[in-house]
Formats: C-alpha cells, sequence, structure tokens
C-alpha cells in the first residue's frame, strides 16, 4: 500500500493509524496488523472479516444520519479501511473538565446513539468513553472495530453494561445521574423493548465469576423462577 | 537451577520487626491438599517445602466430595512432609495461612479446619489468603516484576489484572466458563481424558499434534471481557460429527486452542496498550502451557516489554504460594485469630485492598 508515505497517528492494540490526503479529504486510514503468534489462517480469516464487517457497520450508521466517520475505502485484502479524519477530543479524556449540565446532555445524546444504533440491529462491542469524540456541539462515536450485526439483545445490554462501567471508573461522582439520564433517552429512542434489554444488562452486570449469590438471585429471579 | 535454590529480595517496605519469619501455608481450594513453607531472614525470602498430593478422578471431572475425602485422607501426611523437608518443627512455625477462597466449599472446610485446630493448639495467628491473590504474588516474588499487566489463567479463572491504589483491579475476565475449564470439558467430553495433563502437557495439546489445518470457531469478545461457552459449544458440536476419525478431533483441537488463546492475547493486548505496563507476568494452572507460553513470549518481544511466565513447580495450585502471601499478610498486621476463620466459596480478589500493592 502507500503506508510508506503516510504519518504513523498512533499504535494501537489491533491496528495502526495513519493520517493522509484522500482526494483531498483529511482522512484517516487504519491498517489492522497481521500478529505473528496467531495461526497465519486465522490471522488471514481474522483480519478479513474484522475489517469487512467494520466497513459495512460505518456505512450502515452514516447512511442513516448517525454520526460516524464516514469510510471512503475499505480493503478486506489488505484489512485497510480509509475513512474520514475527525477533529475532537476523546470524550474520557476531557469529561472531568466540563460542566455537569453539559455532560448530561452528552448523557443524553450518548443514550439516543446506542438507541439508534440498537434499532438498526447493530452493536458497537467497544462502547465507552474513550470511543466518544466530542467534535464542537457534538458527539461522534469511533473505532467499531469490535462491532456486528445482530438481533440478539444481549449484544446490546453489553453495549450499555461497558459504558456504564467506563462512566463509572472516570466520573463516579455523578455517575448515577448519568446513567439515569442516559437510559431515560434510550427508552425513548430504542425501536425493541428497551426494558428488556436494561435488564440484561444488570444481569451482565453479576455475571462475573464468585459474585454473591444472594445478589446475583435477587436480580437473576425470573430465571430461577422460571 | 531450581526456584528452590534462589533467594527472592523482599522489595516492599515493611513495618515489621522480627530478623526471621516463618510461615506454613496450607492449600485446599481444589483438587490439590498442599502445604508449603518459607522462611524470611533479612528480607530475604527462602522456600523451605512445597509438598503436596492432588486428587485425580479416574472418570469425569473432580468431584467435590471425592476430593473432600481425598483431602481428609492427605492432610497430616501432606503437612508431615512439609515440615520434615523444611528441617523444621511445628513450634518453629509462627504464622498459619491458609486459602479461604475461591474454591468448592468442601475442599476449602478441609484447609480451614487443619488450620484452625493447629493455630489454636500451638498458640498461633492465622492469615486468611485469597487463593487467586496467592498466585499473583508468587509469580511477582519469582519473576521480580513489581507492576505488570497480569494474565491469570486456571481452571477457576481468566482474569486480566493490573494493580491500583492498593488493590487488584480487574480489566477483563470472563463472563462464563474460565480457560482450564474450558479445555478439560472439552477433552473430557470427547474422551481423551482423564488424565488431563500427562507429562506437562494437556489432553488439547497431544491431540493438537494429529494435524495442521484450521477451522473457523467462533470468536466472542465483549470490550475487554471473554465469553468461552459458546466456543465449548461449537467445538464440541463440530468434534462428535466425527468422534473417530484422528485427523478431525486433531484439527478441532488445534483451532480451539488457537481461538481460546488468541482472544485472550487479543484482550491482554488491548490492557497493554490502556494502561502503558511495561512487563506482563503470566500465573496460574494454564500458564504450564508451553503454547501459551510461546504465544505471550512472541507478544511481549512485539511490544519491546518484558515477558515472564511462572515456572509450572509454582504455577498450579501448591502451598508454597499460600505460606508467601501469608507471610505478607502477617507483615502487614492483615492476619486474625483461629475462631474468626472462615471459608469463602466466592472471595473476589478485587473486593479487598492489600496494603503491600502499590
Amino acid at each position: 500500500m502507500v503506508a510508506m508515505m503516510l504519518n504513523l497517528l498512533s499504535r494501537g492494540a489491533e491496528a495502526e493509524i495513519y493520517l493522509l490526503d484522500f482526494f483531498g479529504f483529511k482522512a484517516v486510514a487504519k491498517k489492522r496488523i497481521s500478529k505473528k503468534y496467531r495461526n497465519p489462517d486465522f490471522d488471514q480469516l481474522f483480519i478479513r472479516n474484522r475489517t469487512k464487517i467494520e466497513g459495512k457497520v460505518l456505512s450502515e450508521l452514516y447512511m442513516a444520519g448517525l454520526r460516524v466517520p464516514r469510510a471512503y475505502l475499505v480493503d478486506e485484502e489488505y484489512g485497510v479501511i480509509i475513512m474520514e479524519y475527525i477533529e475532537g477530543d476523546r470524550l474520557s479524556n476531557i469529561i472531568n473538565s466540563l460542566e455537569e449540565e453539559r455532560v448530561f446532555a452528552i448523557a443524553r445524546e450518548i443514550g439516543r446513539f446506542a438507541a439508534h444504533m440498537h434499532s438498526l440491529k447493530i452493536y458497537h462491542g467497544d462502547y465507552t468513553l474513550a470511543n466518544i469524540l466530542i467534535n464542537g456541539e457534538n458527539i461522534v462515536v469511533i473505532d467499531f472495530g469490535l462491532s456486528g450485526f445482530s438481533d440478539d439483545i444481549e449484544e446490546y445490554a453489553i453495549d450499555l453494561h461497558l459504558i456504564v462501567r467506563s462512566v463509572n471508573a472516570t466520573i463516579p461522582h455523578i455517575a448515577d445521574e448519568f446513567v439515569n439520564q442516559m437510559l431515560h433517552e434510550y427508552k425513548l429512542h430504542f425501536k425493541g423493548n428497551s426494558e428488556d434489554v436494561i435488564r440484561r444488562m444488570m444481569e451482565i452486570r453479576v455475571r462475573g465469576r464468585y459474585i454473591d449469590r444472594e445478589l446475583r438471585k435477587t436480580i437473576m429471579r425470573e430465571k430461577y423462577v422460571a | 537451577m531450581s526456584i528452590f535454590e534462589k533467594t527472592y529480595e523482599l522489595k516492599l517496605k515493611t513495618p515489621y520487626q522480627e530478623k526471621v519469619v516463618r510461615v506454613l501455608g496450607i492449600e485446599s481450594t481444589s483438587h490439590t491438599f498442599g502445604a508449603g513453607i518459607v522462611e524470611l531472614r533479612d528480607n530475604k525470602v527462602y522456600f523451605l517445602a512445597n509438598a503436596s498430593s492432588q486428587y485425580k478422578p479416574a472418570r469425569g471431572g473432580i468431584h467435590p466430595r471425592e476430593s473432600f475425602t481425598h483431602h481428609v485422607n492427605n492432610a497430616p501426611k501432606i503437612i508431615s512432609k512439609a515440615l520434615r523437608d523444611s528441617g523444621l518443627e511445628i513450634k518453629d512455625i509462627d504464622v498459619i495461612a491458609v486459602a479461604v477462597g475461591p474454591g468448592l466449599g468442601p475442599c476449602l472446610r478441609v484447609g480451614a479446619s487443619v488450620a484452625r485446630f493447629l493455630a489454636s493448639y500451638y498458640g498461633k495467628p492465622v492469615a486468611p489468603v485469597n487463593h487467586a491473590v496467592a498466585h499473583v504474588e508468587i509469580g511477582k516474588l519469582v519473576s521480580g516484576l513489581q507492576d505488570p499487566v497480569i494474565i491469570y489463567v486456571s481452571g477457576g479463572n481468566t482474569m486480566i489484572l493490573v494493580q491500583k491504589n492498593n488493590r487488584y483491579r480487574v480489566m477483563g475476565e470472563t463472563l462464563d466458563i474460565p480457560l482450564g475449564n474450558l479445555l478439560d470439558t472439552f477433552a473430557r467430553e470427547i474422551g481423551i481424558a482423564p488424565p488431563y495433563v500427562v507429562d506437562g502437557n494437556h489432553a488439547v495439546d497431544v491431540c493438537a499434534e494429529w494435524s495442521n489445518e484450521f477451522i473457523s470457531l467462533p470468536y466472542t469478545i465483549k470490550g475487554c471481557d471473554l465469553s468461552f461457552s459458546g466456543l465449548l459449544t461449537a467445538a464440541l458440536k463440530t468434534a462428535k460429527e466425527h468422534l473417530h476419525d484422528k485427523k478431525h478431533i486433531g484439527r478441532v483441537c488445534r483451532s480451539l486452542r488457537e481461538v481460546a488463546f488468541n482472544m485472550l492475547i487479543e484482550v491482554a493486548e488491548r490492557t497493554l496498550m490502556l494502561t502503558d505496563k511495561n512487563s506482563i507476568l503470566l500465573v496460574g494452572g494454564v500458564a504450564a502451557n508451553k503454547v501459551l507460553r510461546e504465544k505471550m513470549e512472541t507478544v511481549a518481544k512485539q511490544y519491546g516489554v518484558e515477558y515472564y511466565g511462572t515456572p509450572p513447580e509454582v504455577a498450579g495450585d501448591n502451598g508454597l504460594m499460600i505460606a508467601y502471601t501469608g507471610l505478607l499478610h502477617y507483615l502487614f498486621g492483615k492476619i486474625t485469630k483461629p475462631d474468626s476463620v472462615l471459608v469463602r466459596q466466592r472471595y473476589r480478589l478485587d473486593e479487598e485492598n492489600y496494603p503491600w500493592l502499590p
């Protein structure tokens, strides 16, 4: 590829991000890295699948009018996606310096985004504050590397679970209010049964190993009775 | 050089006064009854003894009652052996450490009862140790790493950990079955185990040598958490299509191992990037697996970080790690009277502060 001429912007666990000019558009190239510890067959299959799905998800969401980077070019063979460059800060880095009112407005937007995304039967897979950019007034959700298509509410609940966990870790003092506002907005906009998704989210929280049995029973009571 | 010939510098600032502290550690959380003895002398840790006996089911998995019976029958023998190996008598021991959880209830109660008896009869304090914390602490001691990304994989746990504010923080863990359990259950269901491990090789590793091919199996990562149960079901379903075809079983074993390990490594890599640590430490029973160790080494090389895999002698369940963690408990005053030592089957390692952590 043209990777030689590009500026390396950042290197993640899974991919390298390069900055480039794509026919006059400021763009980034996300190149998935081949891993030596993987079986070569697995490696190829893995990179191809993840790239394909990420490209598909990005374009579906963009077409539906949600704020995500536009995908300009998807090359499964090389594991490369060229997409729009988004100016902005990661929410996780700046959330502590924002005013409370603004934070709750963002919370509602995060809930709305999730609801619309899930209504399209798409899940993000890594929906955390670090993957949300603040671009002026708006939020832009990035890194769909673990995303996919599914109508299983489990996947939607995982998204909510991840964002809640990330909120609890970053802004513990106002986390409860944040989550309330976010979920309220989610319920308003999700086109399926949002109560089911939220209940499943609570279940996921107590699913880890060696959780107190009584707490688990309280939350998962219906399953025990049935 | 064996780990018993080495001495380990205790790189901690401790409030203790004594020159010499000796701890007897008792492990009985699952299939192993173990007794280990460590000595602290001039801020150096010496491993004096590590005796153990393992319950090996003739067929099926661990039956808690059978394992309990095994522990009851072997406890006196193993503890005497540890004392004999170390050349000490029970009166030379300063603290009795015991693993109080997490684990199987009946098995845990054997260790706790023995510890309560020894402590009250001989008038010693007890250090109630978390089994998972012990796995990590012994790894940190032997490797000399202070603040690594910790990958803890065993038959009962699969976790990615870091230390922060005197506590272990779980960055990612399994949402259903642990990695060791996945391999064991698969091996048992298709009839290639027990015995699960022969000469340090797991049954799945042995069968994986029968083929070079790779087939696609479900790969499930949820954020930083893992899920292995879907992988197990899919692998079993595929394997049972041609149960007597050696090539086919080999192919499934190889692919199962490949997918499971890669899932674990992907989460570890992400934690490494997220937390910016400069070392990786592999601990727990599955840390003895050669293929996993090789993969981890490759990852560490790629990121230019230090890597250490806990040696098999102290990677699996053993009394020595309980003794060493008991020593830390003692040095930082986390000890108790015999009558308040109660077992906790669901004792998580992230629910409590440990004053010796960074």
